[in-house]
């Protein structure tokens, strides 16, 4: 639907006359004149609808609500599964903690946006999904703000194939895959913010997603592995590039008692750990009590590819045009390095098999472009790390011997054999559930369309964060 | 018009002579009449082998363990208690063979998706004559290759499909029934040597159009054919979603001494009765297949 009829849209319900606006596909009903509209970045209330009040069921209000409507729900237990296809709504619980959707286990997703552009979801918790909590698939512009998710099957937020969007002061916990996800795209122009993720089997992942993608202010605890970006030619848009972490808590992700899916086994024991990631920017994080390195920058061997790897002049390449690409059949395993990774200014410690880790399954460590400087550490693997691979020049094999205190990576996966192994994420025993912070002003705030363009974050601003007690 | 019905008999009697011939453990007693000959020749075949990463077309996916194993075939031998070769049933818990579709709707599933009350089955995979437990399945839907998703319907409620050929005595084209590694890229008309991290996967690719009217002929197959250039043919002008259905089995190394219950490894086939709760699937096929949006994705990640 082009942006005019949007506006149009909008003037018709301000002058109070019923319009058949519903869904991004219809047109103006009347032929009032047209004056401007507010423009979609600016806050656009156009009409609240509340729940149950309004409407007895949230899909019901997402069925009435047209662009720029606001749909306010009132605490209490919803047993939906909500598919928003409408652009432009807010859909926001006056408590956080009290507006609960819960899948019984029978449910597939708490709220999915299919396609739907701008819409933004606060202030609610998604629980007892099969599927996911909070999930955007194939949008341009979203925004999770408030949101907690527990307890869910696969992701708690998980947002695919979109770009320019925020997830912000949310939770996500109990999941075998990631408390929050981020895939599938290039750029992503996405930022994760105020993000606490545990208790899952990955903290974050992100397959083949990065460009102008920000994680930061954030905590990954208690899980099996951490923040983990990975490529994979499973899913589009690979290899996996230019994530900056920066600013986050990473710490204790060794818990054998949480829903893991294979990677999160195969991870465990990890704080920051690139699984065949590129030029990705890891930086000023604080990283402690790990089984196995606090920031590890690691192949992934993927036997059973759908395309070849892309070469290193099309990491350039967007999603949207590596989409029109027929995939190759590479007839064998390939082997995805990570490769021109930063890893600098963080602050690392008791992370048993090393604090900062590069390995390979056979490839030069030196050639793989990797970096380490500036990071507070005791140990590495290789030994000397920092010397052997300093940021600003280019890698060399003569600054030091490469093979002594080989991280031995290869041997990981021998570890899954022995590995704890999942736990049902629908019986997993969870810590009590935290009671969060809500949305200030959540009854009266008016409703902003989640823009496309993410928040601006001063990233030379950001420091290393003090431990929380 | 007797005269093709004579031919069809006669081959029809040819087959059951090369297939007995081929008799292996397992095979329970078959009315080899009552299957087709060349299931090409009568539903045509896709354009190509269905393949590739996810996440580049709309699709919505369904996971479904293993429910229960059953010589039964509500399809082929319905009201029949034991008369086909093991079956292996994933998805509605109560599919046997005197399911009808009001016996299935509301009823358990194994699905993830628990408005998913489908039946699908494929022949037992069998170690020496024992069965091998499938370690789970996962039914994709999209639209057909090239077809413009749009114009694609949801199945009617009811709707039998059988893909495949249970008495293939010559490897069958991959764009039909392969086999491959987990979710991985391989096609290959028998089983390839999988690693210790994927094991062996069945891969069914469903007709994608519908001749309107029949939820089941004789033979089984005639109100089905697949699409080709992204079109249907005017015999089966609807559009359908077309259904990949693919089992994983706990199976690495070298397969090649299992067999199917239905004869040979050749045999790949498998089966669908639709009894979704069908205005889920309508939503799905709405929100999903025509919106050319990706609903899920099977983890590449794990293993299977």
């Amino acid at each position: 639907m082009n942006r005019s009829v949007r506006k149009f849209c909008g003037v018709i319900i301000l002058a109070g006359v019923i319009a058949s606006c519903g869904g991004s596909d219809s047109s103006p009903a009347t032929e009032a004149p047209v004056t401007e509209a507010p423009a979609t970045d600016a806050p656009a209330t156009e009409g609240v609808l509340n729940v149950p009040a309004d409407y007895p069921t949230i899909q019901g209000a997402v069925d009435a609500a047209v662009e720029g409507d606001l749909i306010l729900i009132a605490p209490g237990t919803y047993s939906e599964a909500v598919q928003v296809t409408t652009n432009n709504i807010i859909i926001r619980g006056l408590d956080r903690n009290t507006v609960i959707l819960d899948g019984n286990f029978e449910l597939d997703n708490g709220i999915r946006v299919v396609g739907a552009n701008g819409v933004a979801l606060e202030n609610m918790t998604a629980m007892n999904y099969t599927k996911n909590g909070f999930f955007w698939t194939g949008v341009t512009g979203y925004r999770g703000d408030y949101l907690t998710a527990w307890r869910n099957g696969d992701y708690g937020v998980y947002v695919f194939d979109s770009v320019g969007g925020v997830i912000d002061n949310s939770y996500g916990g109990g999941s075998p895959d990631a408390g929050v996800y981020v895939g599938e795209c290039y750029p992503c122009d996405s930022l994760i913010r105020n993000f606490v993720s545990e208790h899952n089997g990955l903290g974050y992942s992100g397959t083949n997603a990065g460009g102008n993608l920000v994680i930061t202010g954030s905590i990954f605890r208690n899980n099996r592995a951490g923040i983990v970006p990975n490529s994979g030619s499973y899913e589009l848009c690979y290899p996996q590039r230019k994530t900056t972490i920066i600013g986050n808590l990473v710490y204790s992700n060794n818990q054998a008692d949480t829903p893991a899916i294979d990677v999160a086994i195969l991870a465990m024991g990890n704080g920051i750990l690139s699984a065949g990631g590129v030029q990705n920017i890891i930086e000023r994080n604080r990283v402690w009590d790990h089984n196995k390195t606090g920031i590890g920058l690691v192949p992934f061997l993927e036997d059973d590819p759908n395309d070849e790897m892309p070469e290193k002049s099309a990491w350039d390449m967007s999603c949207a045009d590596s989409k029109k690409l027929t995939p190759v059949q590479p007839g064998g395993g390939i082997l995805w390095d990570s490769q021109d990774n930063t890893v600098r200014n963080n602050v690392l410690e008791d992370n048993r098999r090393a604090d900062i880790a590069v390995g390979s399954a056979g490839t030069d460590l030196w050639t793989l472009g990797n970096c380490f400087e500036g990071n507070t550490y005791t140990t590495s693997a290789p030994l000397n790390l920092e010397k052997l691979a300093p940021c600003g020049t280019p890698l060399s094999k003569d600054t030091g011997d490469w093979t002594a205190g080989d991280l031995q990576v290869i041997t990981w996966l021998a570890d899954q054999a022995t590995a704890p192994p999942s736990v049902d994420w629908k019986t997993a025993t969870l810590p009590e559930m935290p009671v969060f912070d809500s949305m200030p002003d959540a009854a009266t705030a008016p409703g902003v369309v989640a823009s496309a363009t993410p928040p601006v974050v001063d990233l030379d601003a950001i420091t290393v964060p003090d431990k929380i007690s | 018009m007797a005269r093709r019905t004579r031919a069809f008999f006669f081959v029809g009697l040819l087959s059951f002579v090369v297939a007995c011939a081929n008799d292996d453990d397992g095979a329970a007693g078959h009315d080899h009449s009552k299957m087709p000959v060349d299931a090409a020749a009568v539903m045509g075949q896709p354009d190509r082998p269905i393949a590739g990463p996810q996440g580049g077309v709309g699709q919505f996916v369904v996971e479904c363990p293993f429910s229960h194993a059953l010589s039964d075939d509500p399809i082929v031998y319905p009201g029949d208690e034991d008369a086909s070769h093991l079956h292996t049933f994933f998805g509605n818990v109560a599919a046997d063979a005197d399911a009808q579709l009001q016996d299935l709707l509301e009823q358990p599933t194994t699905c993830e998706q628990q408005l998913d009350t489908a039946s699908y089955w494929a022949p037992a995979l069998l170690d020496e004559g024992e069965l091998i437990t499938p370690e789970k399945s996962v039914a994709y839907y999209r639209a057909g290759l090239g077809v413009d998703p749009t114009t694609v319907v949801a199945f009617p409620a009811g709707l039998m499909m059988i893909a495949g050929d249970p008495m293939a005595t010559i490897p069958q084209p991959v764009s039909v029934v392969a086999w491959s590694c987990g979710a991985g890229g391989l096609r290959e008309e028998l089983p390839p040597v999988c690693p210790p991290t994927r094991g062996l996967r069945l891969d069914v690719t469903f007709p994608d159009c519908w001749d309107g009217k029949n939820l089941d002929v004789a033979g089984h197959r005639k109100h089905m054919h697949y699409s080709s250039s992204g079109k249907c043919p005017s015999s089966h002008p609807v559009s359908v979603p077309q259904l990949i259905f693919a089992v994983t089995y706990p199976v690495t190394g070298d397969a090649s001494q299992l067999q199917l219950a239905s004869g040979s490894l050749m045999t790949g086939h498998a089966d669908f009765i639709n009894a979704w709760d069908q205005e889920k699937l309508q939503q799905e096929v709405e929100l999903c297949i025509h919106r050319n949006i990706v609903c899920g994705v099977t983890s590449g990640r794990s293993s299977g």
